[in-house]
């Protein structure tokens, strides 16, 4: 493909791709009091808005705190079997890697019902506890594969070594693989950090009066109004993912793990 | 492996079994509780009353059959696309192509219903697409609420998906590979077919599985950019919970949306691997 082409494809591709977030930006900074592009006149009022909302502020550090105890949680027991997946002969590793990676194959909608009906309802627990178990069952694959892609860059013969020079087994993986995977384990938890924070499906049924969110409300909130203040809250998510991602990236290398 | 020092097999299962009972315990249970809902009758007992009531409504037929269309049209348009896009994105220099990936999977890490909520803005009556047209003295078309708005907001989610798989599988192409069939005298149809198709087939099996089960599964899209008037599969499910309290309906829906997933993996799976065997 010659280069003209090759750049007509991708800045078309781009438009689609990148252009709607640059609309909701212009949209949210619009002075006019419904959503349209180009906006009319220019201003914060819809960014200060979405600050006043009260529904919005809680249902944010819902989110927050989901975002950060789940991926959290998954990593405690996601990081012990990606171990030991990795290097003891585990009978039926494969039905563990199975059952470990079933929430991501089976739609979140269905799974947010059935732990509504099944978990909630009878045994009475909180529909906050509810979520924060759901997101660290969703997160938990996300966390064993990129562990354990770091596991398999890992030579098991340094570790050996360690316990052959009279280490303990704890303390080999303390001192020498945990600081070997260190990389991988915060890719896992931003991922995981990331997935939690944007995640719907789930949550849709697992909501209650006060214990919503950031995306539920958001959706919620779309129903009854048209003002550009979610235009505004999109596009400050939007930048916060970005951000996150973005140093992630420089800081990390996240690529290489994902 | 089976050193002395990683030979205890009780030590590898107790470091995996929490891992495996939680993920047991909060998926696979109450899931299965939810789907074998669907199978007991009325008076209690084995029925498959549910299923037949459920295709016998003409209407969720319909929310089935679009759910399908829907799915295997955006998935065959992200493959087209992709093909193009990753194609031309492999052909860039190293520098400039990592930044233009970087481009494609940003949209993935962010909140779909900011995705989604573009599409209201773009396509709304008042919206960029409409205004245009407006100049031109064309009156308003109504896209918010059909089919058209979905597989437009499904496309533009589930895309990233496709051109990340196509892009992998084309790096390791043989780089020689399509200029030698080019120099042989191929058209860039036969390029296509003969050449690049097969060595990228395994990312296309990959992506198209992506992005089929995804779009199957959306729930934000349909329910912001098709409401009530467009139901699908997933939106179908949450009213019929929300407005009936059906939960046999649900029930069966879900199994439908299960079934078709693990389908999809499967059929195209088979497909990538049949055809590799014929290849060699």
């Amino acid at each position: 493909m010659n280069r003209i082409a090759a750049w007509t494809v991708i800045s078309l591709l781009l438009v689609f791709l990148i252009g709607p977030f640059i609309i909701i930006l212009g949209a949210a900074l619009s002075a006019g009091p419904v959503m349209a592009f180009p906006p009319d006149g220019l201003s914060l009022q819809w960014f200060e808005k979405v600050f006043s909302i009260d529904s919005f502020r809680s249902s944010f550090a819902i989110s927050i705190w989901l975002g950060l105890c789940s991926p959290l949680a998954a990593l405690i027991l996601g990081v012990p079997a990606s171990y030991a997946m990795a290097r003891y002969d585990v009978r039926g590793a494969e039905l563990v890697r199975l059952l470990v990676s079933a929430p991501i194959i089976v739609p979140g909608i269905i799974v947010g019902l059935a732990l509504l009906r099944y978990l909630v309802i009878p045994t009475g627990i909180g529909i906050g506890l509810a979520l924060f178990l759901a997101h660290t069952a969703l997160v938990l694959p996300y966390a064993v594969r990129v562990v354990s892609a770091s596991m398999d860059n890992l030579r098991a013969d340094i570790e050996e070594a360690a316990v052959m020079l009279g280490c303990s087994r704890l303390g080999a993986f303390l001192r020498v693989v945990l600081p070997n995977i260190r990389g991988g384990i915060l890719a896992a938890f931003i991922l995981g950090f990331v997935t939690s924070f944007n995640e719907v499906p789930v949550a849709l049924f697992l909501s209650g009066p006060g214990i919503t969110t950031l995306p539920i409300d958001m959706i919620g909130y779309m129903e009854i109004t048209y003002d550009p203040s979610v235009a505004a809250l999109a596009a400050l998510l939007a930048a916060l993912s970005i951000a996150i991602v973005f140093a992630a990236e420089r800081f990390l290398g996240l690529s290489r793990y994902v | 492996m089976s050193s002395s020092v990683f030979g205890n097999r009780t030590t590898g299962l107790s470091l995996t079994l929490p891992a495996a009972l939680f993920a047991a315990a909060l998926f696979l249970v109450p899931v299965a509780i939810l789907l074998s809902e669907a199978f007991v009758g009325p008076e209690g007992g084995f029925s498959l009353s549910a299923y037949s009531d459920f295709f016998a409504d003409p209407r969720y037929r319909a929310v089935f059959w679009r759910t399908l269309k829907l799915g295997v049209l955006v998935t065959l348009t992200a493959a087209i696309i992709g093909y193009v896009a990753a194609f031309a994105i492999v052909s860039l220099p190293p520098k400039s192509r990592g930044r233009i990936f970087g481009l494609v999977i940003l949209p993935l890490m962010i909140s779909p219903v900011a995705r989604t909520y573009a599409w209201l803005v773009i396509l709304g009556r008042t919206g960029i697409v409409n205004e245009t047209l407006g100049l031109f003295g064309i009156e308003p078309i109504r896209f918010l609420f059909t089919e058209t708005a979905v597989f437009i907001g499904l496309l533009q989610l589930f895309m990233p998906l496709m051109i990340v798989s196509l892009i992998s599988a084309m790096e390791n192409m043989p780089s020689d590979a399509v200029p030698a069939a080019r120099l042989l005298g191929a058209s860039w149809v036969q390029v296509f077919l003969r050449v690049i198709l097969p060595l990228t087939r395994e990312g296309l099996v990959i992506g198209g599985t992506l992005v089929f089960t995804g779009s199957l599964t959306a729930y934000i899209t349909p329910a912001i950019l098709g409401g009530s008037k467009v139901l699908m599969l997933e939106t179908l499910l949450y009213q019929r919970v929300t407005v009936a309290r059906d939960f046999a309906s649900a029930s069966v829906i879900a199994l439908i949306l299960i079934l078709m997933c693990f389908g999809a993996n499967l059929v195209l799976r088979r497909l990538a691997t049949v055809k590799r065997r014929t290849a060699a």
